[in-house]
């Protein structure tokens, strides 16, 4: 058994009071989770701390809450994994949400973005009645099973660094569940999904990999690259900042074997959009002035035409 | 002298030269030697798997057989997303025999191939492991007295895990131990694992200025004076960055080392070789403030 200390996010945005922490001991053996000390404390000590839990394995996605500053599910962290040489655990909301009372945060942008990706099936048949189930062969559902796998559990959304100073971009869950539909044979709004991800931001991942700390595995940076090479493969708003961005990087290394910045810069905002180069030109001056200018031209690497043979055999997009 | 590959990666050799320069310094005095990979190619910069999957792994597989041709299977880097890809690359080439086939059919075609025995790491992780920590602070001959250094990993160096996991990807302490060796104050904050915005810096206006702001908010906050970085594209969005972040953020102005300079610095290169004059804010000024130069 050990003291397990609890410092506990509280507030309560009905009270208009500003929040506090509240330290709460237990005694529980230390391979309890965090989540049965929480229950514990709330069961023995405290009664008014709140938080949302459901299946306690993992399974429901509920009980999602940040720990030593960082978003984990409650029930799969064993307290011995976090606590300090005191015994003590530093417990507080979502990060990324608005928190409602002590550990429930307001789940409602994470739904919204979710909702408008129409996360559900729509078959062309739709409205048609038929006689028996729709078949997927397993070839097909494997690539969908990961990211099938997401329990809901908004940790990804928590962590992710571009929500948290930009909330219109549609976050890692939402684009991994879109990927389930989009690749799902049955589906035939494959067009408008993409479209629909494109307005709401998919080239915004920044390839941090914090949502790599999906406790489900549903690896959703690696979802959001699927999406993308989709949305490549379909042409879908090829003009956009993202897709011309990720064709010239490809562009440059073809040409020259190197990542070209100078042409890079130029290819991702347009050569001839005055407009949008005059606003990196700040930038650009800056650097100008401490020397640090990217060379105009580069000199292709030695042996660069085995770089273009690799480009060309695996039929590179380039444009 | 133990001879490594080096794979100094495209930025390095464009807008951060002075990277490049400090990395070749530091080099002479921990008496190792750097090999220049010459006729490698971009890691693929994360960018490229977006357009197609196999192109970087292939990429790197040519970069690979180039360093095993060269008797260079040690390959190190100098910038975290170079790391992180091509160790993402080099694990799935060898976790996976399709994989492999598959790179040395196209490598092939120009006589190449990758025969699995190269191991790709970063120039802190040699720092730690090869030089070790006890050693650098023996060699230190001008301690930061105590200035307050504020790490900033970047993402790739210690993210995904399963293709990293040198260090814990949510506790790292590489970057601090480095620190505290050569005489610095390390500054503890949460945004020192989080992202620079780099990648996205043209996609949409502010966000990577937003996303520099709020971690060099934090750093400041914790008293930070500086910061070091193992990774040019980090240096490029912090040093860039805070001009613009500051009618949002606060004015921040913190100085930004690339790792090696810092250093080398405490080794004993003269700071007028290490390039500090090609930073936006400049981090001479705080060197002075600590009475570390003239």
């Amino acid at each position: 058994m050990a003291q397990v200390k609890l410092d506990i996010y509280r507030y309560d945005e009905a009270s208009g009071q500003p929040p506090h922490r509240d330290l709460v001991s237990v005694e529980i053996p230390e391979t309890t989770t965090v989540l049965d000390a929480l229950e514990t404390a709330k069961a023995e000590v405290d009664g008014s701390i709140s938080f949302r839990r459901s299946c306690r394995s993992a399974i429901c996605g509920s009980c999602s809450m940040t720990i030593n500053g960082h978003t984990v599910l409650a029930c799969k962290t064993p307290c011995n994994t976090v606590m300090d040489d005191e015994g003590a655990i530093k417990i507080d909301p979502m990060t990324n949400f608005t928190p409602m009372k002590d550990l429930v945060v307001h789940m409602d942008p994470f739904w919204d973005k979710y909702r408008r990706l129409r996360p559900y099936l729509q078959p062309a048949d739709e409205d048609s009645a038929h006689e028996r189930e729709r078949r997927v062969s397993p070839e097909d559902m494997k690539k969908l099973v990961d990211a099938a796998n997401c329990v809901m559990c908004a940790t990804c959304y928590s962590l992710c660094p571009v929500i948290s100073v930009d909330p219109a971009f549609a976050g890692p869950a939402a684009i991994a569940y879109a990927y389930r539909f989009i690749e799902d044979v049955r589906d035939a709004k494959r067009p408008e999904r993409l479209a629909q991800i494109n307005e709401d931001y998919l080239w915004l991942c920044a390839h941090c990999y914090a949502c790599s700390a999906c406790p489900k595995h549903v690896d959703p940076h690696d979802r959001i690259v699927d999406v993308k090479r989709a949305s490549v493969q379909d042409r879908v708003m090829m003009n956009e900042r993202g897709p011309r961005h990720a064709l010239v990087v490809g562009r440059t290394i073809k040409q020259t074997g190197m990542l070209a910045e100078t042409e890079v810069i130029q290819g991702t905002i347009g050569r001839f959009n005055v407009a949008g180069l005059l606003k990196v030109a700040p930038l650009g001056l800056r650097m100008a002035a401490s020397g640090k200018m990217p060379p105009p031209f580069l000199k292709p690497i030695p042996k660069v035409d085995e770089v273009r043979t690799i480009f060309d055999t695996l039929e590179v997009p380039t444009h | 002298m133990r001879r490594y590959g080096f794979f100094p990666g495209c930025v390095a050799k464009e807008s951060c030269k002075e990277l490049f320069n400090a990395t070749m310094l530091l080099a002479e005095k921990l008496e190792i030697e750097l090999v220049e990979l010459t006729a490698a190619s971009c890691c693929g910069a994360s960018v490229v798997n977006d357009v197609n999957r196999d192109v970087a792994r292939v990429l790197n597989a040519r970069t690979y057989a180039q360093a095993e041709a060269l008797g260079l299977d040690d390959v190190i880097t100098i910038c975290s997303t170079c790391t992180g890809h091509m160790r993402a690359a080099n694990k799935e080439l060898l976790e996976s025999e399709a994989h492999m086939d598959h790179a040395n059919s196209v490598l092939a075609k120009f006589g190449a191939k990758y025969q699995g025995n190269v191991t790709v790491r970063h120039l802190l992780w040699l720092l730690v492991d090869d030089i070790g920590l006890d050693t650098l602070r023996s060699m230190v001959v001008r301690p930061l007295n105590g200035l307050k250094v504020a790490p900033f990993y970047g993402c790739h160096i210690i993210r995904p895990e399963n293709v990293n996991g040198w260090e814990s990807a949510r506790a790292p302490h590489s970057l601090e131990d480095v620190i505290s060796a050569i005489g610095g104050e390390p500054v503890d904050y949460a945004g020192k694992t989080r992202c620079c915005g780099f990648h996205i810096q043209l996609e949409k206006e502010n966000v990577a200025a937003d996303m520099v702001g709020q971690n060099m908010a934090m750093a400041k906050e914790n008293g930070a004076e500086a910061v070091i970085t193992p990774c040019p594209l980090c240096h490029l969005a912090l040093d860039g960055y805070q001009a613009d972040s500051a009618p949002r953020w606060g004015r921040t102005d913190l100085p930004t080392f690339h790792l090696p300079q810092l250093v080398a610095f405490a080794l004993g290169v003269p700071a007028e070789r290490l390039g500090l004059n090609k930073h936006l804010i400049d981090p001479r000024l705080v060197l002075v403030d600590r009475e570390l130069i003239a």
